[in-house]
């Protein structure tokens, strides 16, 4: 019998038991919408990752110091406060060890800083300060930690801020890397604008690089620039909302006036809408200042600033890492610095992302598995149903082969059709979903998953009931009641 | 007509087991069928008729002895082979028509020509004459349970000949309808006969079989007299 003519056969009794085929392919279009929509939620946290963490680059570490509050064992004197220049530290090659009375702190502990800060600066509020700075004091400080504190384990009490000559050493001293840059964030009182009292927004002091380490696109004007900061400009970029917060809108925003900390900035440039981000700073929010701006008018070295290296090659991240630390590990022995990996993190999440989708897709495979069930029963009740027609179609000349194709064809066009119907059906429901703020990006691909799904139910499925039927006997089936 | 043999059966058993038992439906029969003779099995219920018919439309097996249908050695035969030469030796006419209730009169009566491998439409062009000739072309698109008995008759007879089969074969053929469409389908029997078909057609009517050329009476499974009409 010609496969078309099977297909014809198909279709007739498909359309004379049009309600039995829906209430048959129920499963099947359960089953084929959770599928597209497992995979179009799926896609939308890979896209929701994507976008939370473009700003990172993948080959970043992020390099940051936190002062442990625990204080252990006792203290010779601790860390007095270095001069309150209003500038970059110092850099190391320059600081005389005794400048500042820079005292090793034995087993932890420093002076408390005392200097009142108008502003709530995102690190402790102490001082910067270096355990050792570089040869004696270096090996003094190591010493005496391991004698008297007990730091084997480094327990971070010594007060260190990260300074653009740590960014410099670390950038020059580990091979491997492309790029530099370093960043704080504070918290200051802004006016201007539409905003008639104060407001509290995050001020970010960063390079000039900036923009281009963490993918920032501008929407008005330019990025701040090298000269800002070595004439430590009082200009800034403000992010998307805070420049539509301050001033109304981005545009209204460009070439104003900000009050930060009550003095006048110059909004030089206005990023454009950047989205939420999983890591680092939300720079919709913020508002971005020289670097040297920030510490000179805002923060004075009261800060922890992060430094942002970027490995050339991502697959040596590991290496950069150890070789980052060892930098470090020469300039601060006692000190254990945060380090993360931007790499690390994006394929930390896509994981458990990924996690998630298998997990969905497993659940969506056992709805098909269920499905699949049901139309097997409900053609195995078919084959019983029509034992008789199948009996007529052997005495008059039905091969087996022809049997087993109309019915396996059958079981497969009823999950075709619930295949299609689940696929619309997830289609209708995917704006729903989204307004119940499940990010999901619809896509041929699922769709088509799902088709090939159903498909493959239907076989798998359709077969024994088809064999059975096929494997009839005529004049037993004829003689069915 | 020929003497040319369509059936030719020799020593053909058939049993079946029930329960612990065996039971024999057929003993040794021996029968033969000429080209163009229309022949009726005349037996009493239980006596083993649609068994042999069964054998002989090739839908079931024989036990012991030996079938040949237009020469072909049907003992020998696998099922796979009996498949094609039911749909090419055979025309079945059954007691309650087995038209397939879903499809239309057309659907139905170019069944077989589909299971040989024809397209629809050469299908429905080879069978029109023999709609035309049973008076069924203003009932093609109908369904079966549209149509009355002997229409319904007429249908299984016309899928039977489309096929141009070498025997007809008719179980009861009269058995669901009334005297008028019962004469009725004799009559078409008749003239099919005149046109050369060969018919075996199986019946407990004794009025049923004298319409037949020939009446062969099977009574237990044995066959005991052979005459002509």
């Amino acid at each position: 019998m010609r496969f078309s003519e099977i297909l014809n056969l198909v279709r007739l009794n498909l359309i004379q038991n049009k309600f039995k085929v829906l209430l048959t392919s129920i499963g099947v279009i359960v089953g084929a919408a959770t599928i597209v929509c497992v995979i179009a939620i799926g896609r939308g946290g890979k896209a929701d990752v994507a976008e939370q963490f473009r700003n990172l680059n993948a080959g970043a570490l992020d390099i940051s110091y936190e002062q442990s509050k625990e204080k252990s064992g006792f203290s010779f004197g601790g860390s007095v406060p270095s001069s309150k220049s209003g500038d970059t530290a110092m850099p190391m090659s320059d600081r005389p060890d005794f400048s500042g009375g820079d005292f090793p702190s034995i087993g932890g502990g420093s002076i408390p800083d005392f200097s009142s800060s108008r502003s709530s600066n995102s690190s402790s509020g102490d001082r910067s300060s270096r355990s050792g700075g570089s040869g004696f004091f270096s090996e003094f400080g190591g010493g005496f930690s391991g004698l008297f504190g007990g730091s084997s384990d480094k327990k971070n009490t010594e007060n260190i801020t990260l300074s653009t000559d740590d960014m410099d050493d670390i950038y020059s001293s580990v091979p491997g890397l492309s790029e530099s840059t370093i960043t704080y964030t504070t918290k200051q009182d802004i006016y201007g604008g539409n905003i008639e009292e104060t407001e509290s927004y995050t001020v970010a002091g960063t390079l000039s690089d900036y923009a281009d380490l963490s993918n920032l696109s501008m929407m008005f004007g330019d990025y701040l620039s090298d000269a800002d900061n070595e004439n430590k400009s009082k200009v800034c970029v403000l992010g998307y909302n805070a420049s539509k917060n301050i001033f109304g809108s981005a545009e209204e925003a460009y070439d104003n006036i900000v009050y930060i900390d009550d003095r006048p900035y110059s909004v030089t440039g206005v990023l454009a809408e950047q989205g939420t981000v999983e890591s680092g700073i939300s720079a919709d929010e913020a508002i971005f200042i020289p670097y040297a701006t920030g510490i000179k008018y805002l923060t004075g070295s009261d800060i922890s600033p992060t430094i942002t290296v970027i490995a050339e090659d991502v697959n040596n991240i590991e290496t950069v890492t150890e070789n980052v630390k060892t930098v470090l590990a020469a300039s601060y022995p006692n000190a254990e610095f945060t380090i993360s990996d931007a790499g690390s993190k994006m394929e930390a999440a896509n994981k458990s992302n990924k996690t998630l989708t298998l997990m969905l897709i497993a659940m969506a495979s056992i709805v098909f598995i269920i499905g699949g069930i049901g139309i097997m029963n409900v053609l195995f009740v078919s084959v019983k149903e029509r034992t008789q027609e199948i009996g007529i179609l052997k005495a008059i000349g039905g091969s087996r082969k022809d049997i087993l194709l109309e019915f396996m064809m059958e079981a497969c066009c009823i999950s075709l059709i619930g295949g299609i119907i689940g696929v619309l059906i997830s289609f209708m429901i995917s704006p729903v979903l989204s307004g119940l703020n499940i990010r999901m990006e619809m896509s041929a691909t699922g769709a088509l998953i799902a088709l090939c799904f159903s498909l493959v139910t239907g076989t798998v499925f359709g077969f024994y009931p088809a064999w059975k039927a096929s494997k009839l006997v005529p004049v037993e089936a004829l003689s069915s009641e | 007509m020929g003497t040319e043999q369509i059936i030719s059966m020799k020593n053909v058993c058939k049993s079946y087991k029930m329960g612990t038992e065996r039971l024999s439906v057929l003993k040794n029969i021996d029968f033969s069928v000429d080209k163009g003779e229309f022949t009726a099995i005349l037996g009493p219920s239980g006596s083993g008729k649609s068994t042999l018919m069964n054998i002989i439309g090739c839908m079931d097996t024989l036990d012991n002895g030996t079938y040949a249908l237009n020469g072909i050695p049907i003992h020998q035969t696998k099922e796979k082979e009996l498949t094609s030469i039911r749909n090419h030796e055979i025309g079945f006419i059954f007691q309650n028509y087995h038209l397939i209730p879903t499809y239309t009169v057309m659907q139905n009566i170019i069944m077989p020509l589909l299971m040989r491998g024809h397209d629809r439409k050469s299908a429905e062009t080879d069978c029109r004459e023999i709609i035309d000739m049973l008076g069924l072309s203003e009932r093609i698109q109908h369904k079966p349970s549209e149509l009355s008995g002997g229409q319904r008759q007429r249908v299984a007879i016309a899928r039977a000949l489309c096929s141009k089969p070498s025997l007809l074969l008719a179980d009861e053929p009269t058995g669901a309808l009334d005297q008028s469409s019962g004469t009725e389908v004799l009559r078409l029997f008749t003239k099919l006969h005149e046109m050369g078909n060969t018919i075996v057609m199986i019946t407990h009517d004794m009025n049923v079989a004298k319409w037949a050329q020939r009446t062969v009476r099977i009574v237990d499974g044995e066959m005991f007299e052979d005459k002509t009409n």
